[in-house]
């Protein structure tokens, strides 16, 4: 098994355990090989698609908890 | 609806897809797990580790997928190579080694045979979390050399002692922090702990000298 395919199989075990920045972290390791693969490619990007909601939504309930 | 809830909405929903995507992989997902954990076992084993618990209960767990032939071929060549590593760390004259050896033996028999030879590497030096990680993985290994059997009964001096022995002959740091583990324990509760301290001493100062020659 390649690094690469270790790490996309490490990103989706992350995934299963819904700790997606881990995931991230191994989608990244994989991108050089799977680059042209569908399937990995729309796990990645909502994986990053849903980091960047959850800092949104963390920044806006700051605000209103904070002012 | 305002833009939290909108976001909160989109945050379960693509979680929903994320979690139904991963479980599209779920049996990928779990051999791939147990070759990862006999190469963790597989490289403790290299190590000098006792490895026999961990071997026992990874046997237990897969040894149905083994015989339903549940992994792909890559996959079995790899488990073969980890059981044939594992295989010539045990002790052959304790009766568990024995009955482990013959499984493995036994898996061989059923076409899980090492076609080539892995190289398995000391990975590189651990930093900030993965240090605390690697802490805990000495401790729980620590507990379960401790559980294992082979001290049942003993007083705690006279497992030191055990300890103190395999830190002088085997090259595993961790019966070096065991043993400076269980000497503190024994000094926080009055014991003397003054020649154990000075053959720690003496056990860490042989393998700095020994250190220093290679």
């Amino acid at each position: 098994m390649s690094n690469a395919e270790r790490s996309y199989n490490q990103a989706l075990q992350a995934l299963r355990e819904k700790d997606y920045y881990a995931a991230e972290g191994f989608f990244k390791s994989a991108e050089n090989q799977f680059a042209e693969n569908d399937e990995f490619r729309i796990l990645y990007e909502s994986t990053k698609l849903l980091l960047a909601v959850k800092e949104e939504i963390s920044e806006l309930e700051n605000e209103r908890v904070l002012g | 609806m305002s833009r939290l809830t909108t976001l909160k909405e989109l945050e379960a929903k693509l979680e929903g897809f994320l979690e139904g995507a991963s479980a599209v992989h779920e049996e990928k997902l779990n051999r791939f797990e147990s070759v990862h954990t006999l190469e963790q076992i597989a490289i403790d084993s290299l190590r000098g580790r006792f490895v026999n618990n961990r071997l026992g209960h990874w046997l237990d767990k897969n040894r149905l997928p083994l015989d339903d032939k549940k992994f792909d071929s890559e996959e079995i060549t790899q488990i073969a190579n980890f059981l044939d590593d594992i295989k010539k760390g045990l002790d052959p004259t304790d009766t568990d080694s024995q009955d482990l050896t013959r499984e493995i033996e036994g898996l061989r028999e059923k076409g899980v045979v090492p076609k080539r030879k892995f190289v398995l590497t000391i990975r590189r030096k651990p930093e900030g979390g993965e240090l605390l990680q690697k802490f805990k993985d000495v401790l729980a290994l620590e507990k379960e050399l401790l559980e294992s059997g082979e001290f049942e009964n003993d007083h705690m001096l006279s497992i030191l002692d055990d300890v103190l022995k395999s830190a002088e002959f085997k090259t595993d740091s961790m019966y070096m922090h065991l043993a400076g583990s269980m000497i503190y324990f024994l000094k926080m509760n009055g014991y003397k702990v003054t020649p154990f301290v000075k053959r720690l001493k003496e056990i860490e100062e042989k393998r700095l000298d020994g250190a220093k020659n290679v």
